[in-house]
């Protein structure tokens, strides 16, 4: 049947077969990527890997019934990672109704070096502090490496709204880290 | 493409080629060597991205997660092996019930018979009595 090729095709169709030895080159492949995109939506770690966790145990039970030719199956696992990842962004909003923190960076002394993991942390402040639409579309295009068709697909929006969320996102990501001067990592 | 456009796919994915839009990578690579500083700048943000930390999953998570797959298989495997027992007990109370009514109806019928030719034998001995 003609459709669209994906990689992970014969991996899908053996884990579909119960195949032990699948299963554990899934977990392999697939973990990894999932615990990247819901740590950098959520900003926590155990609640990553809880998405992360919950999204592999549907894969593995979709496996078996999984179309092939129509979507990708890392396409959809992706979305059911992202709307684990909503789900418990509604709940965090509903439980802090106001006093939301503002997330604005407090930045680095411009004179002080900054370590690489220093950097990290400021570069993963920065991004939890973009608007949820924002930060998906850069998690997805920049850190999960989706093209820009996929990635629109996965969001439900056209290339142009993924292009001007990518474009702001990316925007206030250089002005929230403007002061971390090139080469700083490292020398403190 | 115009340099217009060019700046705005580094706006938007950076300055690896590789996250630029399929259809337009060879003419904005064409387009690179005379926009560099556009280049350069797109690049150091995608270095300052690069250092944001990059989650590895903990081998106590890989295990949680097998584990995990694990136990949704045999929760599986026994709802399969209760829905074959049940199926299967169904079948064999079925068959027992048809041998029983079976051999019930046998006996029945066989009693049915053996009074039937008791009866025959008696009119045929009340016959022979009466013609002899």
């Amino acid at each position: 049947m003609a459709g669209i090729a994906d990689p992970d095709e014969d991996l899908v169709r053996r884990v579909g077969r119960g195949d032990p030895a699948a299963v554990q080159a899934m977990v392999a492949r697939k973990l990894p990527r999932l615990l990247s995109l819901a740590s950098r939506m959520l900003g926590d770690a155990a609640e990553a890997e809880d998405v992360a966790q919950e999204a592999m145990l549907k894969a593995w039970r979709q496996a078996p019934r999984w179309t092939f030719g129509k979507a990708r199956f890392d396409t959809w696992l992706h979305r059911v990672a992202l709307n684990l990842c909503y789900d418990r962004l509604r709940r965090r909003r509903e439980v802090v109704t106001d006093a939301v923190p503002d997330r604005a960076d407090e930045g680095a002394a411009p004179d002080r070096g900054l370590l690489a993991a220093d950097v990290g942390a400021r570069v993963d402040r920065a991004l939890q502090a973009l608007p949820e639409r924002q930060r998906e579309a850069v998690v997805l295009c920049h850190y999960q490496e989706l093209g820009n068709i996929e990635a629109a697909g996965l969001m439900g929006i056209s290339v142009e709204a993924l292009e001007s969320l990518l474009s702001r996102g990316r925007r206030a990501l250089r002005q929230a880290l403007a002061d971390i001067r090139p080469g700083a990592e490292g020398a403190g | 493409m115009t340099p217009e456009r060019f700046a705005a796919i580094l706006d938007a994915y950076g300055a690896d080629p590789r996250r630029w839009p399929d259809a337009e990578r060879e003419a904005a690579r064409a387009m690179a060597s005379a926009r560099a500083d556009a280049l350069a700048e797109a690049d150091a943000l995608d270095a300052w991205l690069d250092h944001a930390p990059r989650p590895v999953p903990s081998e106590a998570l890989r295990q949680r997660v097998i584990a995990a797959v694990g136990a949704v298989g045999r929760r599986g495997r026994l709802w399969w092996d209760r829905l074959t027992v049940t199926v299967g007990v169904g079948w064999a109370a079925a068959a027992c019930a048809g041998v029983v009514a079976g051999v019930g109806l046998t006996r029945q019928l066989a009693a049915e018979a053996t009074a039937d030719a008791v009866l025959y034998q008696a009119s045929l001995g009340l016959d022979e009595g009466l013609i002899g």
